[in-house]
């Protein structure tokens, strides 16, 4: 279920902020904060009559959404901020694999979370795995480390412009003179059958469960604007790091990159870090989220709820996975919106 | 903004982006709005913009206490407090109650109109809480027309502000003057757009006339 986003008018003509409007909008805004407070409550889809083993099912709850899937699964909440500005994108076998011996399979996974409207993490929900499917059959068919980041690098690019150069959606209202302050996370997965790569703009943050008792592997680096390189860039390009509720870019934006935020450029980057991790028949699980549950939930707290529902051993185990996380985060009291994807590493076979 | 000595030619601003030429004109309205009497733990900035367009168009924007999003960035809505006595008139002593946008240091914010002087074009608003780090903020904007070197308006923004604990003076100008450095560019957007089409609209009524 995805709450309406409504921006202000920016019309000189506006309405007057009195009057049944500006009421509507009230109740609007009561009614998200009761559906906020009701974020905890969860049900499964119904296994029975399911027509494929690996059907996927989105059920849309009143305070958030689950999709349930057997590979997979992904949950979002918009928990206790007043609006839901997270997206979240899973596109299986969205391109062909390239490599020599032909014939497998990549999925795509990506959360997005936005800031400002959430107009750019939808459209990066949208459009990212199009963009990335283009790159990647233009790209040399090699499937090295160079050219993921390559693809990677061009597709958040070309995502960045997109979503700088158009305006609102049809939801948001946003005109083109407001859009520039506003943006997206992106922490993007691509699963093939022997390795996992990931690209990451932001502070949502991927996760290797390795089995075997292995701590947990982190696939991304949060970019905050302290983190000590970032800062450095930052500096070097002109722009300042303060520390106005925790460190910001010119006192404004809490993370360092982003899709969009055109009013930051250069301070605030939208080129991917990439990572590209051999897959090992021992991995358990990748997970995707965002900070508001990673502000909460450690690395290893996170492994271990999904560990538990693995050897819960249930069909559907990363949905539940998923909708646990994100109940642990708003029991842990996140002030932002949580969305997690959690994908079944383990090999067929198993 | 480092206070000026009364009287004598004094250097312009550094970071204004003003011509001596420019500012010179400006300085009787710099003197009579934007000076201020900045106390320990406080600081003062004053900015600029200049925006094609006349200036009775920006002010039309600028005086939009009950509407700021129409010029500035950051806000999701804005309601004007209700006053059974003012009912909709914009005067001295009205509140509004700002929402703000995601991802910032800030949720909402209570102002206070200050100043509303539609003769001289001098618009004060002051914050008066909310959730935000600017304590004690108080802003005035004018709208001034200038002749030389050619005809434009220029908008002055400016403020004081408390340093809030743990930040310095130079972090506290860095965030305010970044906010209102980007409003100040959507408000030269908007009115040029705004005189642009109002121009149009114009050229439009006189075109079937006869020549004379």
């Amino acid at each position: 279920m995805s709450m309406a986003q409504v921006c202000c008018d920016s019309a000189v003509t506006a309405a007057p902020v009195a009057g049944p409007e500006a009421e509507a909008r009230a109740r609007a805004r009561a009614e998200r904060r009761r559906r906020a407070a009701e974020a905890g409550r969860w049900k499964h889809a119904a296994a029975a009559g399911t027509a494929a083993a690996d059907a996927t099912r989105k059920r849309s709850l009143e305070a958030g959404e689950l999709l349930v899937a057997r590979k997979h699964g992904a949950a979002s909440v918009a928990g206790r901020r007043r609006e839901m500005e997270d997206a979240v994108s899973v596109r299986e076998s969205f391109a062909a694999e390239g490599d020599a011996d032909g014939g497998g399979r990549r999925d795509f996974y990506g959360v997005f979370d936005g800031h400002g409207c959430s107009h750019v993490a939808e459209a990066c929900r949208d459009r990212m795995h199009d963009l990335l499917a283009e790159e990647l059959a233009a790209a040399d068919g090699s499937g090295s480390a160079a050219t993921w980041t390559a693809a990677m690098e061009r597709s958040f690019a070309r995502m960045d412009a997109e979503a700088m150069s158009a305006g609102g959606s049809a939801a948001c209202r946003c005109d083109p003179h407001k859009c520039d302050h506003v943006g997206s996370t992106a922490v993007v997965a691509v699963v093939e059958e022997r390795r996992v790569v990931v690209a990451n703009c932001g502070d949502s943050r991927a996760l290797l469960c390795r089995g075997g008792g292995a701590p947990p592997l982190p696939l991304s680096s949060d970019h905050k604007p302290d983190r000590p390189d970032e800062l450095e860039r930052i500096e070097a390009a002109g722009g300042r790091v303060i520390f106005w509720e925790g460190a910001r870019v010119l006192g404004v934006l809490a993370m360092s990159r982003a899709i969009g935020d055109g009013y930051l450029k250069p301070y605030v980057s939208s080129v991917p870090e990439v990572t590209v991790t051999d897959r090992a028949d021992a991995d358990e699980c990748l997970i995707l989220a965002s900070d508001g549950l990673w502000d909460v939930v450690s690395n290893e707290a996170a492994c271990e709820v999904a560990r538990a529902c693995l050897r819960r051993g249930r069909a559907r185990w990363c949905a539940e996975a998923a909708a646990l996380l994100t109940k642990l985060a708003l029991a842990r009291r996140s002030s932002d919106n949580v969305s997690v994807v959690v994908v079944d590493l383990r090999r067929r076979d198993h | 903004m480092d206070q000026q000595g009364a009287g004598g030619d004094a250097e312009v601003p550094a970071g204004l982006g003003l011509t001596a030429a420019e500012y010179e004109q400006l300085r009787s309205t710099v003197d009579a709005h934007h000076r201020y009497a900045v106390g320990e733990g406080q600081c003062s900035s004053l900015l600029a913009q200049r925006i094609h367009a006349p200036p009775e168009a920006v002010w039309a924007v600028v005086r939009r206490f009950d509407c700021p999003q129409v010029y500035k960035h950051f806000i999701r809505s804005c309601a004007l407090r209700p006053d059974p006595e003012a009912g909709d008139a914009l005067c001295p002593g009205r509140l509004r109650e700002v929402s703000v946008i995601s991802g910032l240091p800030a949720s909402t914010s209570t102002e206070r109109l200050d100043l509303l002087d539609d003769a001289a074009r001098v618009f004060g608003f002051s914050i008066t809480g909310g959730e935000h780090r600017l304590r004690n903020y108080r802003s005035v904007t004018t709208v001034s027309e200038l002749a030389d070197p050619a005809i434009c308006t220029v908008v002055l923004e400016s403020y004081v502000v408390d340093v809030p604990d743990g930040n310095t003076e130079d972090d506290t100008r860095l965030f305010a003057d970044t906010v209102i450095r980007l409003n100040l560019q959507k408000l030269k957007s908007v009115a040029e757009a705004n005189a642009a089409e109002a121009a149009a609209t114009t050229n439009s009524v006189l075109l079937p006339r006869p020549a004379e």
